[in-house]
């Protein structure tokens, strides 16, 4: 096991370095790239002097470490993300971290339809392998894939909203039906529990059953080969059996790296979706906030993003030392 | 195996973002126990609370709804409901009085400056119910100024006409010393010269009173809920989702008729919400406009129509190659049939511009001629010039703000009509706003396509800001001494017909010297539910809402 520590804790002392030199590079990128911030939001209004004015106020012309400084100074000691452009009268905990919620609830119910129709679909698909099923299953579901959102969106609305009048044409709800006593204002409410939501979440999960059921076709079939499987079968175990006990769980083993970096999408947020259904959510924000050289904002999606990325990495290889002995002694043996 | 560690991998991850989220994104978005419209607290929304709303608009997050900060239209049409100026544009453009019980004494003294008093009503109140007093005018003015020092963009423009204001906003004064409090309800203004416009700018935002307890008591947070003067209280802010107003039935100036005004934030597909009956006015864009424009489409009944005060034009850079030379612009302009891009490109969404001062803005002249279409006469001045021919003036393009998969159908036509009639080939540039404001900013642009909108009914707003040669909003460099002693005359002539007289010839002169090529004036399209009376296209933004009803 002593390897295996000193290999993860020296993967884990890389976490901060690596998030300095990401954070740094984008930080350094936004600013000194064409157009700032001020000049965006003045638009076609121009005084040159009162801009400078407001730079120096927001200390824009400080030297670059200067300001890195000052404002992952902010971020770590007090997880203040700083201050907007965009939006003057908020933070910008207090815009993106709510949008981050709302295309959470909406991704999150996505995934969950995603990975609920692909996996199953791939197990269903491993199963037939050898008849006409196997193809055609998953073929079927590579026709929502190729439309893009941009497409599929406006056709949903025709015909959801206007033609048969069963769904609105909002996307998110402009009265919450459902809202959490207790959580503060922007939270409070879950929007995804709507049928405003149901043509975003569609648009967002149909595209992706036939990714996962590919992979999770794959995964299985490469387990159902294995000595133990045959093993199992011999043995005189019911075919619901050996699939529950010795196909599936191998099968999820690699899965569930695949599922563990889908959750850091979760809080990104569909930029076409959300557009063009009316969802308030991170990835219009994001956009947004690129286009209007919104520093702050820009910095928090990255250091939330890039965070989020490399703890998760992290995770997955302590994960696979727990499940999987063969690593941890294999590990040892070397 | 004994527990599933991967499903606890999960719902750490999951549960750890979300509380993480909340932990640090839940500041404190209320008025507190200080908030006079919320004496109990809280944040004053109920979002399972039915949003009942008479009408129901689209609209966006303001910048911000601090009259002081605000610069942009999205802001002050908001900004415009809540709170109220001395003096206010009424739906015919005239200056009207607001706060003010008239419009206001103006007296010239012996040194030059004038002075404007103001008696300000006595049924103007607070949403609160606290009467506005000449104390707070002076406050306002004065924060506003301070505020030019630090963070606001406008405040120099357009109070720095007050005698000591631009010593506030640059820092060597605390109080601007042409703010007079008479007595409890008068206020008297002085401004460094009789400029004639100076009331038209008292009208935009940047003027408006705020309620100093309230600004001072909750520093950070007081816009969420201002208490305003304005026709319309904010009953709740709900950051990208909604804005709902609600009438202020003590308004001086009349209560609305509407009760109840919803804006809807988070967007979306508007016309098909409006299709879907879930909002009450849609904007019409030119995807649309053809089958809005059909009289066999059911949405011809519900279109409406009317000019803005705007105009996009084609501006150049008078002080680089190949456009220092008048001749050279001369031969653009006149190489382009207006006419023609507006019937058959833009389906007649939007007139030719005769000049820069479009219909509606005072001063405007209806007998204007912009340089006409004739192309034989604009390859003449191509050769006259001092480039001699399309290939002496070496690469030009043309730069406009765009996504880069399609440029404006305007400016396609355009370019085929350089080419074929002047035998030009101009290339064209597609940069996102940030960069194309910067590169606007450092000269770098030859020629640009873009607008300009106005923000008071006023000729100075225009013809001035934007082709006096030391103006900053001057964006094509153009120098020209006769239309500086123009407009610098204009500034301060008292009467009113020989002022408008003044900015005509300067316009004359600016068509002809050409550092722009106007195109087209604004207009609005929109579509508006039946059962909504009052709600009228307007040319700029001023209070409207207190018009409309809704049966």
């Amino acid at each position: 096991m002593d390897s295996t520590f000193n290999y993860l804790a020296r993967r884990l002392l890389w976490v901060p370095a690596i998030l300095f030199f990401v954070t740094f590079v984008a930080f350094a990128l936004a600013r000194f790239g064409p157009g700032d911030p001020v000049r965006v939001a003045a638009g076609n209004f121009r005084d040159p002097e009162a801009f400078e004015r407001i730079r120096e106020e927001r200390g824009l012309d400080d030297p670059i470490h200067i300001q890195y400084y000052t404002y992952m100074k902010g971020v770590v000691t007090r997880l203040d993300f700083g201050d907007t452009f965009r939006y003057r009268d908020f933070s910008v905990n207090e815009v993106l971290f709510p949008a981050m919620w709302r295309s959470m609830q909406y991704n999150t119910v996505a995934l969950a339809i995603t990975v609920g129709v692909g996996i199953p679909l791939g197990i269903f698909a491993a199963r037939r392998q050898g008849t006409w099923m196997d193809p055609a299953s998953i073929s079927s579901f590579l026709v929502l894939q190729s439309i893009p959102a941009l497409v599929m969106v406006p056709f949903a609305l025709l015909f959801f909203s206007l033609k048969l009048g069963i769904l609105p044409a909002s996307g998110w709800p402009r009265d919450c039906n459902v809202v959490v006593p207790g959580l503060p204002p922007g939270y409070e409410c879950i929007g995804v529990i709507s049928t405003e939501a149901i043509i975003p979440v569609l648009a967002l999960s149909l595209p992706g059953i036939a990714i996962w059921g590919r992979f999770t076709r794959a995964f299985t079939v490469d387990v159902m080969k294995e000595d133990y499987v045959r093993t199992a079968r011999s043995k005189g175990l019911s075919e619901y059996q050996v699939m529950k006990r010795h196909v599936l769980r191998n099968a999820l083993l690699p899965l569930s790296t695949v599922i563990a970096f889908s959750l850091i999408g979760l809080i990104e947020g569909s930029f076409f979706v959300e557009t063009l259904t009316g969802v308030p959510g991170a990835g219009r924000l994001t956009f947004e906030s690129i286009g209007g050289r919104d520093y702050d904002m820009i910095m928090a999606v990255v250091i939330i993003g890039s965070t989020l990325y490399l703890l998760t990495s992290v995770a997955i290889d302590i994960l696979y030392t727990i499940i999987d002995p063969r690593i941890r002694i294999g590990a040892r043996n070397n | 195996m004994t527990s599933n560690p991967r499903g606890f991998l999960f719902s750490i991850i999951f549960i750890g973002v979300a509380a993480f989220m909340m932990a640090c994104g839940g500041d404190d978005s209320g008025g507190g126990g200080n908030d006079p419209l919320n004496p109990n607290g809280g944040s004053g929304s109920n979002p399972g609370a039915g949003v009942d709303a008479d009408l129901r608009l689209v609209g966006g997050d303001p910048i911000t709804l601090d009259p002081a900060l605000a610069g942009d239209e999205g802001s002050a049409t908001y900004i415009v409901e809540l709170f109220g100026g001395l003096v206010t544009i009424d739906r015919n453009l005239q200056i009207v009085p607001d706060l003010a019980e008239a419009m206001p004494q103006v007296t010239t003294n012996a040194d030059g400056t004038q002075t404007y008093t103001f008696k300000i009503r006595r049924d103007a109140l607070f949403h609160d119910g606290r009467p506005v007093t000449a104390e707070d005018v002076r406050y306002s003015l004065n924060r506003t100024a301070k505020l030019g020092q630090t963070t606001s963009a406008t405040a120099e423009a357009y109070l720095g006409d007050i005698v000591g204001a631009r010593d506030v906003t640059r820092g060597r004064a605390d109080e601007v010393s042409g703010l007079k409090v008479v007595d409890n309800s008068t206020i008297s203004i002085t401004i460094d010269s009789p400029k004639a416009y100076f009331l038209a700018k008292l009208t935009y935002p940047t003027a408006f009173v705020v309620d100093k307890q309230q600004v001072e008591a909750n520093p950070r947070n007081w816009t969420r809920k201002p208490n305003g003067t304005g026709p319309f209280k904010m009953v709740e802010w709900r950051l990208n989702e909604r804005i709902i107003l609600e009438a202020n039935n003590r308004y001086h100036l009349g209560a609305p008729t509407v009760g109840r005004v919803l804006f809807l934030l988070a967007g979306g597909s508007v016309l098909t919400q409006y299709e879907n009956d879930e909002l009450d006015v849609a904007g019409i864009s030119t995807l649309d406009i053809e089958r809005v424009q059909s009289t066999r489409d059911p949405l011809n009944a519900e279109y409406k129509t009317g000019p803005n005060l705007s105009v996009s034009y084609i501006g150049f850079n008078t002080k680089t190659p190949p456009f220092d030379d008048p001749k050279v612009r001369q031969a653009f302009a006149m190489s382009i049939d207006r006419d023609q891009i507006a019937r058959v490109v833009l389906k007649n969404m939007a007139p030719v511009a005769n000049g820069i001062m479009m219909p509606g803005l005072p001063g405007y002249n209806a007998q204007s001629k912009a340089l006409a279409f004739d192309p034989a006469r604009a390859k003449q001045l191509l050769a006259e010039s001092k480039y001699g021919s399309a290939t002496g003036l070496g690469t030009v393009t043309i730069t406009e703000i765009g996504g880069g998969a399609n440029a404006g159908v305007a400016t396609q036509a355009i370019l085929e009509m350089w080419r074929n009639n002047l035998g030009v080939e101009v290339s064209i540039a597609q940069t996102e706003a940030a960069s194309f404001f910067d590169d606007l900013d450092r000269g770098r642009l030859q020629m640009f396509d873009i607008g300009w909108i106005m923000d008071y009914p006023d000729p100075e707003d225009i013809i001035d800001l934007l082709f006096h040669s030391t103006s900053r909003q001057n964006n094509t460099g153009y120098s020209n001494p006769q239309v500086d002693s123009l407009v610098t005359q204009a500034r301060t002539e008292q009467d009113q017909t020989k002022r408008f007289q003044l900015y005509q010839q300067a316009e004359q002169m600016i068509i002809q010297d050409a550092p722009w090529i106007p195109l087209f004036f604004g207009r609005d399209h929109y579509v508006v539910k039946p059962n909504v009376k009052g709600y009228e296209p307007l040319p700029i933004v001023l209070p409207r809402l207190r018009y409309i009803t809704v049966e």
